[in-house]
C-alpha cells in the first residue's frame, strides 16, 4: 500500500471532484461523456508509450482498438463471460501488435507508419466484409460487464467502474515509464545507435512498446464495445487512427497529462461539434496542422514552456559587476 | 474480356505509376515523405472538370490549366508549410503527419466547394466507346496511357539531360553541396514538389473520363499508390511505375479472377509484405534501415 502515500493530494482531489461530478449529475449525457473521455484516456496513454516514449508512429492504431472491441463483443455473445473475453481481446491484440512490430523493428519512421497504415487498413477491410463480424451492420446487443456480481448495467454504475479503470491504466503506465524499461524506450527514441551501443536490445523494447500501447488501445476498444453494446467498423477506419493521433498530438506526447488533455479536449470537441459532422474532420485535419506548426509539444508542453517564462521572469537578475 | 482487363490494368497502373512517382521525386529531392498526393490527385480531378465541364473550355486547355495550378499549390505547401516545420527542426515525422493533415483539409474543402455525390467526367472525343479487337474499350483509357508515358519520358529526358533536372538530383543528393556550386536548393525543392502535385492532378484528370471524380477517389488511390512505389522501390523514378505497373495488373486481374470484395485487402496485403520482406522494393529505392 506504500504506493497510496506516494499518490500526491492533488490526484486524490481530482479523483473526488470526479466522482461527485459522477453521482450528482442528472443528465446522464455528462456520465457518458465522461466514460468517452476515459475510453480515450486509456486508449490515448497507450499510443503515447509507442510514439511519446519509443519514438515510433502508428497510424494504424484503431486496430487495436478493433480487435478489442470486436473480439470482446464476439465472445460474449457466444456466451463466454465478459472478462474473459476482454482478455481474449487483449490476447488477440498482442498478437496483432507482434506481428506489425516485428518486422516494424527494422523500419524507419516514414516506412513504419506507412505499414501500420496498411496493416490497418488491412483490418478494416476484413472487419467490413467478413460475415462473422457481421461486415457493414456491426455486432449489436453486446452484453453489460460485470464486477465482483455486480452487473454494470446503469450508465452511473459503468461510470465510476471507468474512473476506477482510467486510474488503474494511468498508474501502470507511470509505473512502466518510471522503471528501466521506459527509460530503455526513451533511449531509444532519442538515438537508436546509442541505445544500441549501450547495451540495450532496442529490437525487444520496441515490440515491447508497440504490445504494451496494443494493450491499453484493446482495453479500451472493449470497454467502448461493452459501454455503447453495439460496434460496426465505421469506427475503426483510418479516420479513427487519425483522431488518436490528434488527441496525442494535441495534448502532448512523452508524459502523463499531455495524453489526458488531449483525450479530454477532443472529445468534448468532439462532441459540442456533433452538428457539424461535415466540418469535423475538417477541424481535425486543421487542428493536427496547428499543433504542428505552433505547438510541437502540445498543449501540456506550451503549458510548461508558459510556467517556465513566468518563472524565469521572477528570478534574481544577475549581478552586473560580478568579478568586484 | 482478357483485352480489356488489361487495358484497365494499364489505365490504373499508369495513375498508380505518376502519384509513384510523384512520391519518389519528393523522396529523392528532400528526403521527406508525402501523404497527400492522392488528395492532390482529387483536387487536380475536380479542378480539371471545373474547366472542362462548367466553363466548357477545351480539354487540352483544361488540362494544361490544371497542371499549372496544381504546379502552383506544390510550391505554395513546399514554401508554407514544409520550410516552416523543417526551419524548426522538427523531426521527419512531423512532416508526414503535416501532409497527412494537409490531405485531409484537402479532402474536405473538396467536398464543401464540389459535394460528396460522383461527378461524371465528360468524355473528350463525342464517343463513349470504340471497338478494339472485338471489346468496347473506353478512347480515353488510350489516352491515360499513352499520356502516362510521354509524361514518363519527358520526365526521363528532364531529369537526366536537361541543366535543371541536374540540379535537382544534385540538391536531392547532397544539397549542402549543390549550394556550394551555387545551386538554388529552395528553388529546385520547390519545383520538385510543384511537379509532383502537377502529376497528381494529371492522373486524376486522365483517370476522370474512365473512373468519374469523387472525393473517395482520394485517400485510397493515395495509399495504394505508396504501395506501387513501394513495390518498385522508394525513391527510384523507374521502379515508381514498374510498381505502379504491377499493383494495377495485380488489383485488376485479382479483383476479376479471385476476389473484388477483398481487392483493397490484397493490395494492402502486398503493402504489407514488401514492407516486411523488400522494403527496398524491386528496383532497390533507398529505404533507410535502422
Amino acid at each position: 500500500m506504500k504506493f497510496i502515500k506516494k499518490i500526491k493530494p492533488e490526484i486524490w482531489g481530482i479523483l473526488f471532484l470526479c466522482l461527485v461530478f459522477l453521482l450528482i449529475s442528472k443528465n446522464v449525457y455528462y456520465i457518458t461523456l465522461f466514460v468517452f473521455c476515459g475510453i480515450y484516456i486509456i486508449a490515448v496513454s497507450g499510443l503515447d508509450v509507442l510514439f511519446g516514449y519509443s519514438g515510433q508512429i502508428s497510424l494504424g492504431h484503431a486496430m487495436f482498438y478493433a480487435t478489442g472491441a470486436y473480439t470482446s463483443s464476439l465472445l460474449a455473445l457466444q456466451g463466454v463471460p465478459v472478462w474473459i473475453g476482454i482478455f481474449a481481446g487483449i490476447a488477440v491484440s498482442i498478437l496483432l501488435a507482434a506481428v506489425v512490430a516485428i518486422p516494424a523493428s527494422k523500419l524507419v519512421h516514414q516506412f513504419l507508419a506507412l505499414l501500420t497504415i496498411a496493416v490497418g487498413n488491412m483490418v478494416y477491410v476484413f472487419l467490413s466484409k467478413a460475415k462473422v463480424t457481421g461486415a457493414m451492420t456491426g455486432v449489436k446487443n453486446i452484453p453489460d460487464l460485470s464486477i465482483f456480481g455486480i452487473m454494470l448495467d446503469t450508465k452511473l454504475k459503468f461510470g465510476i467502474f471507468m474512473l476506477v479503470m482510467i486510474v488503474l491504466f494511468l498508474f501502470i503506465k507511470s509505473r512502466i515509464i518510471n522503471s528501466s524499461t521506459g527509460r530503455a524506450l526513451m533511449a531509444i527514441r532519442e538515438d537508436v545507435v546509442a541505445a544500441d551501443g549501450i547495451g540495450i536490445n532496442v529490437r525487444k523494447y520496441k515490440i515491447l512498446a508497440f504490445i504494451i500501447s496494443a494493450v491499453f488501445t484493446s482495453f479500451a476498444g472493449s470497454m467502448y464495445a461493452h459501454f455503447v453494446g453495439y460496434v460496426s467498423p465505421d469506427g475503426f477506419t483510418g479516420t479513427q487512427s487519425i483522431l488518436l493521433l490528434t488527441m496525442l498530438l494535441f495534448g502532448g506526447a512523452g508524459n502523463m497529462v499531455g495524453p489526458i488533455c488531449g483525450a479530454v479536449v477532443i472529445t468534448i470537441m468532439n462532441e459540442t461539434l456533433q452538428g457539424f459532422s461535415t466540418y469535423k474532420t475538417l477541424i481535425y485535419g486543421i487542428v493536427i496542422l496547428l499543433a504542428i506548426l505552433f505547438m510541437p509539444r502540445g498543449v501540456f508542453g506550451l503549458v510548461q514552456d508558459i510556467i517556465r517564462k513566468i518563472k524565469s521572469s521572477f528570478g534574481r537578475p544577475v549581478k552586473k559587476n560580478a568579478e568586484n | 474480356m482478357v483485352l480489356s482487363l488489361i487495358i484497365s490494368a494499364l489505365v490504373i497502373g499508369s495513375v498508380y505509376g505518376l502519384i509513384a512517382l510523384g512520391y519518389s521525386l519528393i523522396y529523392s529531392a528532400s528526403g521527406l515523405m508525402t501523404f497527400c498526393q492522392g488528395e492532390l490527385l482529387m483536387f487536380g480531378a475536380f479542378i480539371g472538370l471545373t474547366f472542362y465541364r462548367y466553363l466548357a473550355w477545351p480539354f487540352w486547355i483544361a488540362l494544361l490549366v490544371s497542371m499549372l495550378i496544381m504546379f502552383i499549390l506544390g510550391m505554395l505547401i513546399e514554401r508554407l508549410l514544409i520550410r516552416t516545420i523543417l526551419s524548426k527542426h522538427a523531426q521527419t515525422i512531423y512532416v508526414v503527419l503535416a501532409t497527412i493533415a494537409l490531405g485531409i483539409v484537402l479532402k474536405n474543402a473538396a467536398q464543401h466547394l464540389w459535394g460528396t455525390t460522383a461527378v461524371q467526367f465528360p468524355t473528350i472525343f463525342g464517343v463513349d466507346f470504340i471497338n478494339v479487337m472485338g471489346t468496347n474499350v473506353q478512347p480515353e483509357a488510350f489516352v491515360c496511357i499513352f499520356l502516362s508515358i510521354v509524361v514518363m519520358v519527358v520526365i526521363h529526358l528532364f531529369m537526366n539531360k536537361m541543366k535543371f533536372g541536374t540540379s535537382m538530383r544534385a540538391a536531392a543528393m547532397n544539397p549542402l553541396a549543390a549550394r556550394s556550386v551555387g545551386i538554388n536548393v529552395g528553388l529546385t525543392t520547390g519545383v520538385t514538389w510543384g511537379l509532383s502535385a502537377s502529376l497528381a492532378g494529371l492522373a486524376g484528370i486522365l483517370l476522370g473520363p474512365v473512373q468519374g471524380v469523387s472525393i473517395m477517389m482520394s485517400t485510397t488511390i493515395g495509399t495504394k499508390a505508396f504501395a506501387a512505389a513501394v513495390v518498385g522501390g522508394y525513391g527510384n523514378m523507374y521502379g515508381a511505375i514498374l510498381g505502379g505497373v504491377i499493383i494495377g495488373f495485380v488489383e485488376t486481374f485479382g479483383a476479376a479472377y479471385v476476389t473484388s470484395s477483398y481487392k483493397d485487402f490484397i493490395t494492402y496485403g502486398i503493402l504489407a509484405l514488401f514492407m516486411i520482406f523488400m522494403p527496398r522494393g524491386i528496383l532497390k529505392g533507398d529505404v533507410y534501415e535502422s
